[in-house]
This record gives C-alpha cells, sequence and structure tokens, in this order.
C-alpha cells in the first residue's frame, strides 16, 4: 500500500512536472508573441523568428510555433530592405511544414495565402496574373475552413480593394468585407485573455480598409 | 529493495532538474571564417538556445546537463549537429563552421546558350506573359522568341531559324517529348505559326546552343515547353477574334482538373475587308481541338496528359515569273494530331522520376494544278529519366529513349510512293558538378542509333559557369550534336547518315533588379551536311557532303525598372554564317541567315487607360539569294527586313481583355528574295519575281472574356 501510494505520488509528481513544461510552452509562446511587438530591424525579427523555430522543434506537435515563426518572416519581408523572395518562400516553407501538423487550418491556409501575396508584391506585373487567383483560392479555403477567422476575411478584403482600385470599380464590395471582418474580430476580441495564445493580428488593417471606405 | 531502486533512479534523474545551470557560449564562422550572425543555436529538445550576434558569437544558459546535441541552424546554409557533453558553470564550444547549401536560387547556374521565360525564378529573359503580349508575335509562341538574342526573321517562313541554321534545325519539345511538324503546314510564301497555345504553358526553355545532353536530333537549338499544373478553378474561356473564335472550358478540383479547347479560324471575312497582294482562291481555315488534364497521383506524383487534332488549308495561286496568267493553283489540306502523357514523381529522398510518351501524326494533300501529292509524317517519342541528388554539390540525369518515325511521300494519280521507317534509340546522362557556388560544371554524353541508317553515335557536351561578381557570371559552352537529314531526303536515300554540328559558346549574363545584360559569342562548326544535284524541289545524288560554320555574337538589354510602367529590351545578334549545302557548290550565306539583327521591344502600361501599349521593331540587313544572270552562287542580297508591330491591350474588367496589334504599321514592301524563271527569255535574261509579304499589314482584334463562377467572388454573399 505504502508503495503504491509513492508510486502514485511520483506519477502525479512527474505528471505536474509534465503540465508544467506545457506551461512553459505557454509561457515561451507567450514571452515570444511579446517580442513580436518590438521587433524594429531584420536582426531582431530573425531572434523573435528563431526562437519560435526553437520552440518547435521541441515540441513538433505543435503549429503555433511554425506559424508565428512563418508570420515574422512575412512580416519583416514586407516592413525592412531583405531579400523579400527568400523571406516569403522560407515562410510558405513553414507554413507547409505547420499544415502537415495541422491539416485543414484555417489560419494556416490564411497565412499560406498571405506570404503568396507578398510574393505577388515583389513583380505584380508578371506574377499577378498567375498567383493572384491562387491567393483569393487560398483565402477563399480559409474562410470555408472558419467563418470565424477575422484574418482570412480582412486579406481577402484588401485582395478585393487591389484589385478594384487596378480595375477601377467601386469598392463596396471589399468595404462590405471590411467590415464583417472588423465585426469578427470584435466578436474575438472578447475571447482573448492573457492567456490566449492563437492569432489576433488583423483587426487594424480592417479599420484602415474600413477608415477608406468613408 | 525494489522501491529503494525507483526512488534512486527518480531522484537521479531529477538531479537534473534540479541542479544548476550551464552556460554554453562560443562562436559561428562561414566557411571562409567569417562570423554569421542569425544562426539559430540550440539544445535539441529542449526550448534552450538564441541566436547568434554580429560576430557570430552565441552564449545561453540551460539547465540540461550530460551528453547533449547542438544544433546550428541558418537559412542557405546546412544544418550542423554536434554532440556536446554539458557539464560545469561554462562551456566554451570551439569555433564552429557552417557550410553553404546550394540550392537552386543560391547557386550559379549555367546560361551559355539558355535563354528561359519563366515567373518562378529570378534570372530569365522572358516571362509567359511576354509572349502573348509582344506585338509582333501576334500570340504565337515563336514570334515571340524571335525578338531574342541568336534569332533571325525570315517573314516568309515564319518558324524559328537560330545562328545560321535553317528552321528543321531547332527541336521542339513539350514536357520533354518531342514534337514532329510543331508548326503548320504551309505553302507557296505565306508565313506558318506554331501549332500551340501559349496558354498551355507555364514556362519555356529556349537554348540556342551548346544544350543539354537530354536533347538530340537538333543542329542548332532546343527549344522546351512546360505544360501547366494543376488549374485552379473551374472557368470557361471564350476569345472572339478578327480571324476566328474558340472557346475553352476548364473543370477542376484539388486533385485534377480538365481543360477542353476548340477553335475555329477563317480569314475569309478579313481577306474579304483588307486586300491581300497574294492571289487567294480560298484564304487559309482550320479548326482544332484540344484537351489537356492534369492529375495528381500520391503525394509527390503528377500526370499530365495533352491531345490535340486539328485540321485546316488554304488554296493560292502562284504566278510563274516571266509568264502570263495566274499561275499555278496550290491547294493545301492538313490534318494533324499530337498526343502525350506523362508522369512525374519528385521522392523526398532526392530521387526525381519521369515516364513519357508521345505521337505526332502529321498528314498533307497537297495538289499543284493537277498534280497530286501526298506526305505522312509519323513520330513516336518514348522517354524514361531519373534526376538523383547525391547531395547539393552532385546531382545526375540519365534517360533512356525511343523514337519511332515513319515517313511517306507520294503521287496518288500516277500510285508512286517512297517512305522510310526508323527506329532510334538513345541513351544520356549528365552530371552537374557544383565545386563551390561560385562554380558548377556539367558534363554529359548522349549515345545515338539508327535502324535505319545503321549509324551509330556518341556526342559529348561539358560546360561550366563560374560566378565573377555579385551579378554577374561567365559561362563557356562546348558540345556535338547530330541530326537525322531531312525526312524527305532520307526517303530518296535511305543510307544517308547524321549531319553534325560542334558548338562553342562564350556568356556573359548579368542580373539585378530587373535589369538584365547578356552578351554571348560563338561558333559553330557544321559536317556531314546534304548535298545533292539539281534543284529542291527534284534532288539527284544526295549525299553527305557539306560543311560550313557560324559564328558571331548577340547582345541583349532588358530593362523593367528604371522607367515607371515600363518594360522594354534591345537584341543584336551578328551572325557569319557560311556552308556547302543542298544544290550549291560553293561555301554561300544562307537566304536565311542575315548578317545584322536587331530587334526593339518596348511595353508601356498607361494605368489611367488601364491599357498596356506595346510596340517592337525588327530590323536585319537583307537575305541572300542567287541571280541566275549574274555569276556565281547567292551573288546578291534583298533590301533590309524592316517591321515595326503596335499592340494595345486594354482590360476594363478583371475577366476582359480587348487586344488589338497591327504589324509592318509603316507599309514597308519587304523583299525575301526573288523567284526566277526556270529558262532565259528571248533577250537571254531570266525573269524575276519578288517574293513578298501576303498584304503590307496584318491586322489582329480580338476580345478574350474568362467567366468563372468564381466562388471567392460570391463569398461577400455567403457570409
Amino acid at each position: 500500500m505504502k508503495i503504491f501510494n509513492l508510486i502514485f505520488a511520483f506519477v502525479f509528481i512527474s505528471f505536474s512536472a509534465f503540465s508544467q513544461s506545457n506551461g512553459a510552452f505557454e509561457t515561451a509562446i507567450k514571452s515570444q508573441i511579446q517580442a513580436m511587438q518590438q521587433i524594429d530591424s531584420p536582426e531582431s525579427a530573425q531572434e523573435v523568428s528563431n526562437s519560435f523555430l526553437r520552440i518547435s522543434e521541441a515540441e513538433s506537435g505543435e503549429w503555433l510555433p511554425l506559424y508565428y515563426a512563418a508570420l515574422t518572416k512575412i512580416e519583416t519581408a514586407f516592413r525592412f530592405d531583405v531579400d523579400k523572395d527568400a523571406y516569403f518562400d522560407e515562410a510558405i516553407d513553414l507554413v507547409q511544414k505547420a499544415k502537415e501538423v495541422s491539416p485543414n487550418n484555417s489560419e494556416l491556409t490564411a497565412l499560406h495565402g498571405y506570404a503568396l501575396m507578398g510574393k505577388v508584391s515583389v513583380d505584380p506585373v508578371s506574377r499577378g496574373q498567375n498567383l493572384s487567383p491562387q491567393v483569393m483560392q487560398l483565402y477563399g479555403t480559409a474562410i470555408n475552413q472558419d467563418r470565424a477567422n477575422p484574418r482570412a476575411v480582412v486579406l481577402m478584403a484588401q485582395m478585393e480593394l487591389g484589385m478594384a482600385e487596378f480595375f477601377g470599380q467601386g469598392p463596396e464590395k471589399a468595404c462590405g468585407m471590411a467590415r464583417m471582418a472588423d465585426e469578427l474580430f470584435r466578436k474575438e476580441s472578447q475571447k482573448v485573455d492573457e492567456n490566449y495564445l492563437l492569432p489576433t493580428w488583423g483587426a487594424n488593417t480592417a479599420k484602415a480598409l474600413i477608415e477608406n471606405c468613408q | 529493495m525494489k522501491l529503494r531502486l525507483i526512488l534512486f533512479c527518480y531522484l537521479f534523474l531529477l538531479q537534473s532538474l534540479a541542479f544548476g545551470q550551464t552556460v554554453l557560449s562560443g562562436r559561428v564562422l562561414d566557411e571562409k571564417g567569417i562570423p554569421l550572425p542569425g544562426v539559430n543555436v540550440l539544445l535539441k529538445g529542449s526550448y534552450d538556445g538564441t541566436t547568434s550576434g554580429v560576430e557570430g558569437e552565441f552564449e545561453f544558459s540551460t539547465e540540461k546537463s550530460g551528453m547533449q546535441v547542438l544544433v546550428f541552424r541558418l537559412m542557405g546554409f546546412k544544418t550542423l549537429e554536434i554532440p556536446v557533453a554539458v557539464e560545469g558553470e561554462t562551456l566554451q564550444i570551439p569555433d564552429q563552421e557552417l557550410r553553404e547549401s546550394i540550392t537552386d536560387i543560391s547557386g550559379v547556374t549555367i546560361s551559355a546558350g539558355a535563354m528561359e521565360a519563366s515567373d518562378e525564378k529570378k534570372s530569365v529573359v522572358l516571362r509567359p506573359l511576354d509572349i502573348v503580349t509582344t506585338p509582333s508575335a501576334v500570340g504565337d509562341i515563336v514570334g515571340a522568341l524571335q525578338t531574342l538574342p541568336g534569332t533571325s526573321s525570315v517573314g516568309n517562313d515564319g518558324r524559328l531559324f537560330v545562328r545560321g541554321g535553317d528552321a528543321s534545325e531547332v527541336g521542339i519539345y513539350i514536357d520533354g517529348l518531342r514534337v514532329a511538324n510543331a508548326y503548320g503546314t504551309t505553302a507557296g510564301n505565306v508565313p506558318t505559326r506554331t501549332r500551340f497555345n501559349p496558354n498551355l504553358f507555364k514556362g519555356t526553355f529556349f537554348s540556342t546552343g551548346g544544350y543539354s545532353a537530354e536533347y538530340g536530333q537538333a543542329l542548332s537549338s532546343a527549344l522546351a515547353l512546360n505544360t501547366k499544373d494543376l488549374s485552379i478553378r473551374d472557368q470557361g474561356d471564350l476569345s472572339l477574334m478578327s480571324v476566328g473564335g474558340g472557346y475553352s472550358h476548364t473543370l477542376a478540383n484539388e486533385e485534377q482538373s480538365i481543360t477542353l479547347t476548340g477553335n475555329y479560324f477563317d480569314l475569309s471575312p478579313y481577306q474579304g475587308l483588307v486586300k491581300q497582294d497574294f492571289d487567294f482562291e480560298r484564304a487559309p481555315f482550320g479548326w482544332d481541338l484540344e484537351v489537356a488534364a492534369q492529375k495528381k497521383l500520391g503525394k509527390d506524383g503528377l500526370l499530365k496528359v495533352l491531345g490535340r487534332t486539328e485540321s485546316g488549308g488554304m488554296k493560292i495561286r502562284q504566278p510563274e515569273p516571266g509568264q502570263e496568267g495566274a499561275g499555278a493553283l496550290i491547294d493545301l489540306r492538313n490534318q494533324y494530331s499530337y498526343a502525350q502523357s506523362n508522369w512525374s514523381k519528385i521522392s523526398p529522398n532526392g530521387w526525381t522520376w519521369f515516364l513519357g510518351a508521345s505521337i505526332s501524326a502529321n498528314s498533307d494533300e497537297i495538289a499543284f494544278d493537277s498534280i497530286q501529292t501526298t506526305r505522312d509524317n509519323k513520330l513516336a517519342h518514348l522517354k524514361a529519366s531519373t534526376i538523383r541528388d547525391f547531395s547539393d554539390r552532385v546531382s545526375m540525369k540519365l534517360g533512356v529513349e525511343h523514337f519511332i518515325n515513319t515517313y511517306a511521300e507520294g503521287l496518288p494519280l500516277e500510285g508512286l510512293e517512297r517512305n522510310f521507317q526508323d527506329g532510334q534509340t538513345y541513351l544520356y546522362t549528365e552530371w552537374d558538378w557544383y565545386l563551390s557556388k561560385k562554380l558548377v560544371v556539367r558534363g554529359g554524353l548522349r549515345g545515338g542509333l539508327s535502324s535505319l541508317s545503321e549509324e551509330k553515335w556518341l556526342d559529348p557536351r561539358v560546360s561550366f559557369a563560374y560566378q565573377v561578381s555579385k551579378n554577374g557570371q561567365v559561362s563557356l559552352a562546348a558540345g556535338k550534336f547530330s541530326q537525322a537529314p531531312l525526312e524527305n531526303y532520307r526517303a530518296l536515300n535511305n543510307d544517308l547518315k547524321n549531319t553534325q554540328a560542334d558548338h562553342l559558346i562564350l556568356n556573359y549574363f548579368w542580373n539585378k533588379d530587373g535589369i538584365t545584360f547578356r552578351a554571348e559569342a560563338f561558333h559553330k562548326e557544321y559536317a556531314e551536311l546534304i548535298r545533292f544535284e539539281g534543284v529542291p524541289m527534284a534532288p539527284v545524288n544526295l549525299r553527305n557532303e557539306g560543311s560550313g560554320f557560324a559564328r558571331g555574337f548577340d547582345l541583349f538589354f532588358r530593362d523593367r525598372q528604371t522607367l515607371k510602367n515600363t518594360d522594354y529590351w534591345v537584341t543584336y545578334s551578328f551572325v557569319d554564317s557560311k556552308r556547302s549545302f543542298e544544290q550549291f557548290t560553293t561555301q554561300v550565306q544562307p537566304g536565311f541567315a542575315p548578317k545584322h539583327n536587331l530587334s526593339v521591344v518596348v511595353k508601356h502600361f498607361v494605368t489611367g487607360l488601364k491599357s498596356q501599349l506595346g510596340a517592337s521593331l525588327a530590323v536585319n540587313d537583307g537575305y541572300a539569294y542567287t541571280n541566275p544572270n549574274l555569276p556565281g552562287e547567292m551573288n546578291s542580297k534583298t533590301p533590309g527586313f524592316q517591321n515595326l508591330s503596335l499592340s494595345w491591350s486594354y482590360l476594363p474588367r478583371p475577366n476582359l481583355i480587348i487586344h488589338g496589334a497591327i504589324t509592318n504599321v509603316l507599309g514597308r514592301e519587304n523583299i525575301f528574295g526573288y523567284d526566277f524563271s526556270a529558262t532565259p527569255n528571248a533577250q537571254g535574261v531570266y525573269e524575276s519575281r519578288a517574293i513578298g509579304q501576303p498584304a503590307p499589314r496584318f491586322l489582329f482584334l480580338g476580345l478574350f472574356l474568362t467567366l468563372s463562377k468564381d466562388k471567392n467572388a460570391n463569398q461577400l454573399n455567403n457570409l
């Protein structure tokens, strides 16, 4: 009986140690999400994405660290003077890896589209015709995978606006989508607390698009 | 006792958690000893690690102890893993070197002779879109390639002529499989076009010499067209043109897609409106049906099928020089089919597999007044190949091919026919060695045998590329190339051997931010060319006796950067070519090889007009021809060729394009040579007739509408 109790105790301790290590995962992700806000150079971005990748190497069953590493790459390419194609390609690689861990994930599909949109932006004249439909399709799939994903909708709105501007059409459709995204962001923000690890970015883009509509 | 053991083990394991931290530090360098910042340094299986700093230095602490694996990762470098014994308060790791990994993007590529049209890669000279938007091309793939270095435009022919070679010296491939009779059959100096629509292809690889051992049966050039992968959505494409119309429908899902296309063209209404200088009794007309399907097989496999069948014809009168009347009536009918299927698979373990088969079948019926002739040509191509990447520095290509070629030509009314059947088998291998990221060597061998001529041959090829500066590189290529003589010659003399060419090419390529400069010098030596007595229509005593050379250089400059919304390229090619061939008894400049060739293409996008405006100019110094009234062969030269073409593409809506183009806007009366009467007239003079253009200008107007039930477009209403 004594032995049994002891073993039980060990197991319990081990479990708490295990859950502690899970807590470590959350803490690590959280601290890097905060570090993302402090990025001010390609070097600091590299540090953040490296940290996410270290977490992902230790937690091979998790898609979130790969997601954030890819997002960091994409944002770096948009913000700083780097070899944009290489960054977008690496982001797409990371998203593909994450998709193996978590298939049919709306956030990953939307991020894939975002990276591909980045590739279009590098050379819109020659890549637009071929890649833009693929981007639209990814956003469409992302919306179908999760109708409450505001990022899929806001990215689609951005794309629609770009197309409408290019072809001199009214922005009504894009604006409608931006408003919908804004509503979804509002709903999402109600779920967000200090332990929330899932992506929450994009609300400002929706706001900016709506402002543009008025 | 047992309990004690468990307790002991547990505490022992726990120790590693409880006892102090170790600080690891060190430095990461590249192969040359230059510090590498940004390297992800980590202990495998933990969150512990850091990113190296500007001096390649790193330092981090861990609570782990004992034998661990320290990992170094950086994009563009090979990941390094080293075992470390973590103990004590500090652990100094010796300097570590990361080796660059060589990828398609980072490594130098062989650019001698090669030009690519692709969306994916950076160092391309042409984009797929350029093919449809080059004004002089009017949607023809080969028309767009004629603006590239090493080519010359031969306006009464329309085919591709590369560096002093005739049109048959260009081998055309779709997905690595040979296409026979890739150009429409034509007669009477009416220029032809490629049969295949540019929309089928995602990329084009065009080589003007020194190309891979994968390609044979071409003395001058290889043109490899790669078909599109899976379509992404259901859509319909409607085209209405001044010369005809067509409809294409695509059905697609994640696993497979299929596109069915039908086109009809007839130049009669156009020729009714625009006066022609040629005497067409029946304007060129034709229809085609095409199917293209793609299917994913497994995770990395892709199966493609392409089939096409078409039929067309025309009737034209060709006046004889020095004779009264409208001349002989040429009545042409053509049937053509092409089908191919290929399967490819990229295995993650470094092997790439390819299996493919194609068949081309062409049938012509041509009547010259009352003389009827037929011509039937079939070519089957079977191919299996593999690519093995042994490492990022060494890769191997290995392939085996078999061709079956049948040809027959005859005079059905007289019951006369001559024909041949040939089986050719090839084995090729090619090796790429990256000695460093900046230096690559490629060596290839192509061996073949023919059942008809009972000839065996081996063609060695070698090339190098060296990166001389950040954006510039030099390439050198040399090799031997063999090609069977024209089919109508082989039908007359089955024993004819291969014609041969040796290439030597030196290339400089510079590319940065949308600006491309390319310079190339070449020397090509021809041997075993076909010679005969008599005239090309009725050759006698065919033999492998001709020889010659082509040498020169070409320059290419493209700038998509400097001027806003403007893209232009300028090409100059100089070719000095002489050869003894066909009926010529001495080495002469061929009629299809003008010396100086200049081409300029400019495209400008006007956002306000939602339009792309294009202009292209092609100029050469004229074509050599033989004037029988003067002594010697190829003793005269036509006036220079000039063609200024303009185009306007208007995109009023995302799914609608209206495209208009005019070729030879200035209406220059280009002359490509002269026909002479067979016998001199009463004054002892051979009378002549200029070979000109069907009409001074060609006008094209087309409307292209894409209809798709785009799910995304309806998304707004679904939400």
